[in-house]
């Protein structure tokens, strides 16, 4: 199994710290990185276009965030997929039980699925095994 | 005596038989017509007859006197007639004849039938030598004249030598021995012409001249005027010496019956006139006493009908007496109404069985009638019947007598009306039920005219609901619209106008002014009334649902207000969900991990993770706890404030980061700046916009800030600008004021600020909007109610 590329886009640093430790001990990814804000997700995505190998495999989105959130992320993501010669899973993680994110999130058919935090190690194997 | 009664029925006879005697006056004037006519006929033509015998007398004379001439010249001829036979100067003597008498044609000598002197010889040289005794005719006619050895006119006859002519012979005896003739020749045209020589009228008479052929016996006639001898208008005469006859004939013997007719039809005429006349004056009488009769059982009739009327009719009829007031007839009817019989009536009179609260206007009425100062009266009364029932009536009263008359007695129809008042009395109790209904009605009852344009019924709750009378509604015809507010009026007129139109049932509200000023809300159901299809009436109610209207406002506002928490609510609980959330699934990840850790330095860096997770998550409670602070605080204590301390007060607080950024700020605030307001969240709003203006400076120039304040429709509103970064509010004006939101990714930005600001305006029960353009700079604005 050919391990994966993945980002994730979130605010919150301590998340960060915690998803990069489980990220390590899932052993199921071959790089990571990670953005505070979509802008900075969507800016690199855009410098990486004519690079296929670079692009990620998966997307982990968190929803609020300053400067561009995860829905604006997305609605970027639709103006330039026609663009990216690869296809990628996103996933949107948020600690937001609202009904209303969960809906808002399946009008994108580009998101594959929503988990609420806490992510857990199982999570991020089974979103590889998935794919 | 007894010839005037024969006579009287003979005059009867005639009278009472027009047609006969008409008839036989015609006859008998007929009769005596025709007498009349047949006589003056036969006088007229006796006269006509008389007449025309002299006009033929005098033609005759003519002719004979001619004649007479003639013999005289044959006399003379033959007096030249010697002893010997032998004629002595008769060319002599026959000249001087010929040439005296003009009407003479020629004259000859026969002796023995053989004409030998002939004079004028030229023209006649045919007739010499001629035998005229070898003529059978002519041989007839000598005969004859020798027979009577006189004058004889033989002819007309055709002459040898051409024409006709007539001949007048002599026989000439010489010593008792035949010797011969002498004669004389008169041309037919010449003996007529001397004939008619004395005119006469030839219009009205025609002549003729007719000789007996010797021959055949028969006449023969010379002119060609025809005799019709079946009539009776011509007269003759023989001419003596001679088979001749001369005729006079009337040429319009019509005329006469003519006339006679004409008279004759007049007379007819006449007489048929006066048959005509006669009958039809006799009839006259005939006629009248037939018109006698018929009026004599149409009289008969009459007073069988109406005795049987009187009697059956269904109302009642009594006939009183003027004088005594009792009662003369009464029909059954009548009698039946009050329950008594007749000579019960009679006995009682009217005053007993009249009501006695009725008995005063009736004899009023009464006694008004009998002075003259009314000619009839009708009254509603009662009457009491034998079993005690008040019973109403209608009493028709009329005199039967003339004005000029003394009063005899007075008839009077009465109609028994008893239930008629009853149904009166209770269509008038519900009219007042309705009526009372109607104003029970918790709305105004109206009813407007369609034809008329005007209002013809408000109910009394007029003056309940817009405190105007329903009088003072009716006095104005436009009092309605009037009385509309104004700024309903138009819509309310608009839609008015298209349903009178449409005559479409209909409900409206709108507003209305009362008499106080007040204003009022007025619910108008209208609905039309029909009468054979056509929309005649509009009819409707106006209920007064100002109390409904404000207690809807009132819910609308608390509805508003309501929703308005609840969506605060919502997003509060959100973020609390959200917030609380993302610092409880980190704790949970890192105790995970802790619980995993391969190693103490691991452990010891979860630990440390743990630790920053609860700073922040205690963070997180206070801002929390400030937020539910402001919700729940209802009653917040306002006082005036001096705006400019608290500007100080915040420039103390942030002294360090004003220093440190270079920050200027300006004031432009009124001399004596005082606002109603909560100390506390004053001095937190402008702490929170001063912060924030200098937090999100633009990186290139140092922060220039301005606090202003100033009033807008009374109310105070302060400003803060800066020349900071600005945000985009295309993208983000709804999330501006949402909590846990922030834009840049400044490290400090903590996104509760403005949220807990916004909230602390809004619970003073102000407002806060927002201005910004990117690299330009921000404007927030704050209206203090």
């Amino acid at each position: 199994m050919n391990k994966k590329t993945i980002w994730v886009v979130d605010d919150d640093a301590i998340y960060q710290t915690i998803i990069n430790k489980l990220i390590q001990k899932s052993e199921a990814f071959s790089a990571h990185s990670s953005f505070t804000n979509g802008k900075e997700a969507i800016i690199t995505l855009k410098k990486m276009l004519g690079n296929v190998n670079s692009l990620p495999d998966i997307i982990l989105l968190d929803i609020n965030m300053p400067v561009m959130d995860g829905w604006e992320f997305m609605e970027e993501i639709k103006m330039i997929k026609s663009k990216i010669d690869k296809h990628i899973i996103i996933y949107i993680v948020s600690s937001s039980i609202a009904l209303e994110d969960k809906n808002k999130s399946k009008t994108f058919t580009d998101i594959v699925g929503y988990i609420s935090k806490p992510v857990t190690i199982e999570d991020l194997v089974s979103i590889v095994s998935n794919q | 005596m007894n010839t005037e009664k024969k006579l009287a029925s003979f005059v009867n006879w005639f009278t009472f038989r027009p047609k006969t005697s008409g008839y036989l006056i015609f006859i008998i004037l007929s009769f005596f017509i025709i007498l009349i006519s047949l006589q003056r006929f036969h006088m007229l033509k006796e006269d006509k007859q008389r007449e025309m015998s002299i006009i033929l007398n005098e033609i005759h004379e003519n002719i004979d006197q001619s004649l007479k001439i003639c013999q005289v010249s044959i006399v003379s001829l033959a007096l030249t007639i010697n002893d010997d036979g032998v004629s002595q100067n008769f060319d002599q003597v026959a000249k001087q004849l010929i040439e005296s008498n003009n009407i003479i044609s020629l004259v000859q000598l026969v002796p023995d039938g053989i004409i030998k002197n002939i004079y004028p010889m030229k023209g006649n040289e045919a007739a010499l030598n001629l035998n005229i005794l070898m003529t059978p005719y002519l041989e007839q006619l000598a005969n004859k004249s020798m027979k009577t050895r006189a004058f004889y006119f033989d002819g007309p006859l055709k002459l040898k030598q051409g024409g006709i002519g007539v001949v007048c012979r002599l026989p000439v005896y010489k010593k008792n021995k035949f010797w011969g003739f002498s004669a004389a020749v008169i041309k037919l045209e010449t003996l007529l012409k001397i004939s008619q020589s004395n005119s006469f009228d030839k219009i009205k008479y025609d002549f003729q001249f007719s000789n007996i052929n010797p021959l055949t016996h028969k006449e023969e006639f010379y002119l060609p005027t025809k005799i019709d001898s079946n009539t009776n208008n011509y007269v003759y005469k023989k001419i003596p010496n001679s088979d001749w006859q001369i005729y006079l004939i009337e040429k319009k013997p019509s005329d006469l019956y003519l006339i006679i007719f004409l008279r004759g039809l007049l007379g007819i005429s006449i007489a048929i006139a006066f048959g005509f006349f006669t009958s039809k004056l006799l009839k006259n009488p005939e006629k009248l006493k037939v018109l006698l009769k018929d009026q004599e059982t149409k009289l008969l009739k009459n007073e069988m009908k109406f005795k049987t009327i009187f009697d059956q009719a269904t109302i009642g009829f009594a006939i009183i007496d003027a004088c005594t007031s009792n009662f003369k007839e009464a029909n059954n009817k009548y009698c039946q109404m009050l329950g008594y019989t007749f000579e019960e009536i009679k006995e009682k009179g009217i005053a007993n069985i009249t009501h006695p609260d009725d008995l005063e206007d009736s004899l009023l009425n009464l006694t008004n009638l009998e002075e003259g100062k009314v000619e009839e009266y009708s009254l509603e009364k009662r009457y009491i019947t034998k079993s005690g029932k008040t019973i109403w009536v209608n009493v028709n009263v009329s005199p039967l007598w003339e004005n000029y008359e003394k009063p005899t007695t007075y008839i009077a129809f009465i109609k028994d009306i008893t239930q008629k008042k009853e149904t009166q009395a209770l269509v008038e109790k519900s009219q007042s039920q309705f009526k009372s209904l109607i104003d029970t009605i918790d709305g105004i009852v109206w009813e407007y005219n369609l034809e008329t344009s005007s209002s013809t019924f408000i109910s009394k709750k007029v003056e309940n609901i817009l405190g105007y009378t329903a009088e003072e509604y009716m006095s104005s015809p436009t009092f309605w619209e009037d009385h509309i507010y104004p700024e309903d009026r138009e819509f309310v007129l608009r839609i008015s106008t298209i349903v009178n139109k449409k005559y479409k049932n209909h409900d409206y509200e709108y507003r209305m002014i009362t008499k106080n000023g007040r204003v009022i809300w007025i619910r108008d159901i209208v609905n039309f009334v029909y009468e054979n299809g056509i929309p005649v009436t509009g009819r409707g109610i106006m209920i007064d649902i100002t109390v409904m209207k404000e207690a809807q406002k009132d819910l609308n506002n608390s509805f508003h207000l309501v929703s308005e928490q609840n969506k605060r609510l919502l997003n509060f609980s959100y973020i609390v969900s959200h917030n609380l959330r993302s610092h409880t699934s980190n704790i949970e990840s890192i105790i995970s991990l802790i619980e995993s850790a391969e190693s103490e330095d691991e452990r010891k860096e979860m630990l440390t993770l743990l630790k920053s997770v609860s700073n922040s998550l205690d963070e997180t409670m206070i801002h929390l706890n400030e937020v539910v602070n402001i919700n729940t605080n209802v009653d917040l204590i306002t006082k005036p404030l001096d705006f400019r301390k608290y500007i100080l007060k915040t420039q103390e607080v942030l002294k360090e980061q004003i220093q440190l950024n270079e920050a200027s700020i300006i004031v432009d605030i009124p001399d004596n700046p005082i606002i109603e307001y909560n100390s506390a969240y004053l001095e937190s709003i402008l702490y929170n916009l001063t912060s924030n203006a200098i937090r999100y400076r633009h990186p290139q120039r140092k922060p220039i800030l301005t606090i202003k304040l100033h009033k807008e429709k009374d109310i105070n509103v302060f400003e803060v600008s800066d020349n900071g970064i600005g945000i985009d509010l295309k993208k983000n004006a709804d999330k501006l004021f949402g909590m846990f939101k922030t834009f840049s990714n400044n490290a400090d930005a903590r996104g509760i600020g403005l949220f807990i600001t916004k909230n602390q305006i809004e619970a003073m029960g102000g407002k806060i909007t927002v201005e910004s353009k990117p690299n330009i700079g921000t404007t927030f604005k704050i209206y203090t109610k």
